[in-house]
């Protein structure tokens, strides 16, 4: 049976959730950066998209969003299957949930120290 | 109810929000234990100080130093030796101890001139090390010993001589980790950038997080190595002060314990550009992965993955004997920090055990959001336990084994529960492809030890038989096996050595032309 969207989004938080650690930096700005530059490269990989690495700040996004992606192809076949425009769509709603469990839902309450 | 409540904790409320119940389909948005927060009083942490943080943890795996704690000798002793990290400079910082020795005169007459005193003994005593160390206790924070202004002139007079100068006392936080953030940040502002590298590698990075329990850091840097990448410094385990100096030039900090030793990556980041990369060292597949990943960012990944290819050949066998007699064992998975959600699931899928709880002592939540994260649901989390706690959990959850530190461990052990040193390891190392096989044997051997049968029998009055004899670990691990599984000519058992490090020793590294076609990342 096909799942539904939501579904599709929960099986990549939980691969994010249990592999990976790039998501749990301690601080909010640090998380939303996180979220949104991995995220932002994993699709772009997925959808055979350029991707800017000249920085070394974008090059380490990069290696996790590989990463990523090369887990998301092959755990999840759907993904290589689906039309590019859907996927994009779970995409975002991918990061929209990261940044509520990460970040506007978190009960974490060191992610607004303002220092380090 | 996703917080839990220990029953022995009733009269202490408060602990109800440092405990909760991974429950079906809960996300960390709906709960999360309190971290990092002082102790209530009347529970009885296992927690250390913050000068404990400092010294023992960070500080004293850096393997060329003098390490002084300017205060009383109990300080001192409680700090020395009962961590495994290793160095290769014959374990000097592991065999001696320093401090001052103060005393009640010197709480009320000071203790400065005394301490200059000390610092120049032990440097003439080991004229060899020219690095020192000095760490602030309750006492000489207290009386307000101005430490740095010590140092400050014996560095003019002796111009050979550096000292770090660590102002953490005891009281300087809720735990050990209040000085573990303290010394990270006095390093980078004291130290790093005062010394200038020598370069091997057109690739070079500093490994932070790593203290070398029994030759962890060994093991991952003979992977660096073998990838011809440099490990510019590691912070801190079997790491050189001098090194550690010039941690501004790598290229990338690939981080391990974030818990002890993210903000220098942090720093590092912001006030020189370095990107931080978290890691896992433990387990085939995480490890793996971060092999990978580090190989990538200096696009050399089939280096990396050459490495893996011969390791995983060599090792999975013997990581699958210890599985299949692993499966379904219930862990307490109760570290101090970090390896909780180093651990939580790649000891289940790698294993097969079941983690049925995590708890860690000193850290933050977010060391929770990842354990718990990457546990399984029903997994019991709590934030620095008391023992009274630790006990009730066991009785609750009948765990096989537990994984912690020695002092709760050894109260395990008088109920039974089997434990393994998850601070400083069994037979270690336990990173790396071998490691992992290494730490599995010693589950496998901690779960299936014939002792605690034996125990129960009590000579003075129980019959013994003497019909059979004792039941070996493999009687007791493959009664449930299948015959395909006992009989099985793929797996086997763990082959290493006593000591992995000697070949690691002996192993001479490729060299690697340069690679003109990659733009090395500017720092
Ligand atoms: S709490 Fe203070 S007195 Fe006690 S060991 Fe730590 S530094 Fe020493």
């Amino acid at each position: 049976m096909k799942e539904t969207s939501k579904e599709r989004v929960e099986q990549l938080v939980d691969v994010i959730m249990k592999k990976c650690l790039w998501q749990f930096h301690s601080r909010t700005w640090d998380r939303e950066k996180q979220n949104e530059n991995i995220i932002l490269k994993t699709t772009q990989i997925l959808c055979d998209e350029p991707v800017v690495k000249e920085t070394p700040e974008e090059k380490c996004y990069w290696v996790d969003a590989v990463w990523l992606a090369n887990a998301y192809k092959e755990k999840f076949p759907w993904v290589t299957e689906i039309d590019k425009e859907d996927l994009k769509q779970i995409m975002r709603e991918l990061k929209e949930r990261l940044d509520f469990l990460l970040i506007t839902g978190s009960l974490n309450a060191e992610l607004t120290d303002p220092l380090y | 109810m996703p917080y839990h409540l220990f029953k022995c904790s009733e009269c202490i409320p408060e602990r109800g929000k440092h405990a909760v119940i991974k429950g079906p389909g809960e996300t960390l948005a709906d709960a999360l234990p309190l971290g990092y927060l002082n102790t209530i009083p009347g529970s009885i942490s296992e927690r250390g100080c913050a000068y404990c943080g400092a010294k023992h943890v960070i500080g004293t795996p850096m393997k060329d130093v003098i390490h002084m704690s300017h205060g009383p000798v109990g300080c001192t002793y409680d700090t020395w030796q009962t961590k495994r990290y290793l160095s290769d400079n014959d374990n000097f910082q592991l065999k001696y101890t320093y401090a001052t020795d103060m005393k009640e005169k010197h709480i009320i007459f000071g203790a400065e001139k005394m301490l200059k005193q000390n610092i120049i003994e032990a440097f003439e005593a080991f004229p060899a090390i020219k690095r020192m160390t000095i760490y602030q206790t309750c006492a000489s924070a207290l009386i307000g010993d101005d430490i740095n202004a010590v140092a400050n002139k014996v560095m003019k007079e002796m111009p050979d001589v550096d000292i770090f100068v660590c102002n953490s006392p005891g009281f300087g936080g809720p735990s050990q980790s209040g000085g573990h953030h303290k010394i990270n940040i006095a390093w980078i502002n004291q130290k790093v950038g005062t010394v200038e590298p020598e370069t091997t590698s057109e690739y070079m990075i500093n490994y932070v997080g790593e203290y070398n329990i029994q030759g962890d850091q060994e093991v991952m840097q003979d992977y660096f190595k073998r990838m011809g990448i440099q490990v510019l410094s590691t912070f801190t385990g079997n790491g050189s002060y001098d090194d550690l100096r010039a941690m501004h030039r790598a290229h990338l900090n690939v981080l391990e314990c974030a818990r002890s030793a993210e903000y220098i990556c942090n720093e590092l980041r912001v006030r020189y550009g370095i990107p931080r990369l978290d890691i896992d060292g433990f387990g085939f597949e995480p490890l793996s992965s971060s092999l990978k990943k580090v190989a990538m960012f200096f696009g050399i990944e089939e280096r990396a993955q050459a490495i893996i290819d011969e390791e995983t050949a060599r090792w999975k066998p013997e990581l699958e004997w210890y599985k299949a007699r692993l499966a379904g064992k219930k862990v307490c998975l109760w570290p101090g920090g970090s390896k909780l959600w180093h651990w939580a699931n790649c000891i289940h899928e790698e294993m097969g055990v079941d983690v049925v709880s995590v708890y860690t002592k000193f850290g933050h939540q977010g060391d929770m959001e990842k354990g718990i994260s990457r546990c399984e649901e029903g997994a019991l989390a709590i934030d620095d336990p008391n023992e009274l706690e630790g006990m009730e959990a066991m009785e609750m959850l009948e765990p096989d084994i537990i994984f912690t530190g020695k002092r709760p461990g050894e109260v395990a052990k008088k109920v039974r529960v089997p434990y393994l040193n998850a601070h400083a390891y069994h037979n270690g190392p336990w990173k790396g492809f071998e490691g992992w096989v290494r730490f599995a044997r010693d589950v496998y051997n901690g779960i299936y030890s014939p002792i605690h049968k034996l125990s129960l029998l009590d000579i003075s009055k129980d019959e013994i038989p003497v019909d059979r004899g004792f039941e070996t670990q493999r009687m007791l691990s493959d009664v449930h096996l299948s015959e395909e599984i006992k009989n099985s000519t793929e797996l086997r058992e763990y082959t290493g050595g006593y000591d992995l490090l000697k070949g690691l020793k002996e192993r001479v590294y490729p060299e690697f032309p340069p690679k003109a076609n990659v733009a090395l990342p500017a720092v």
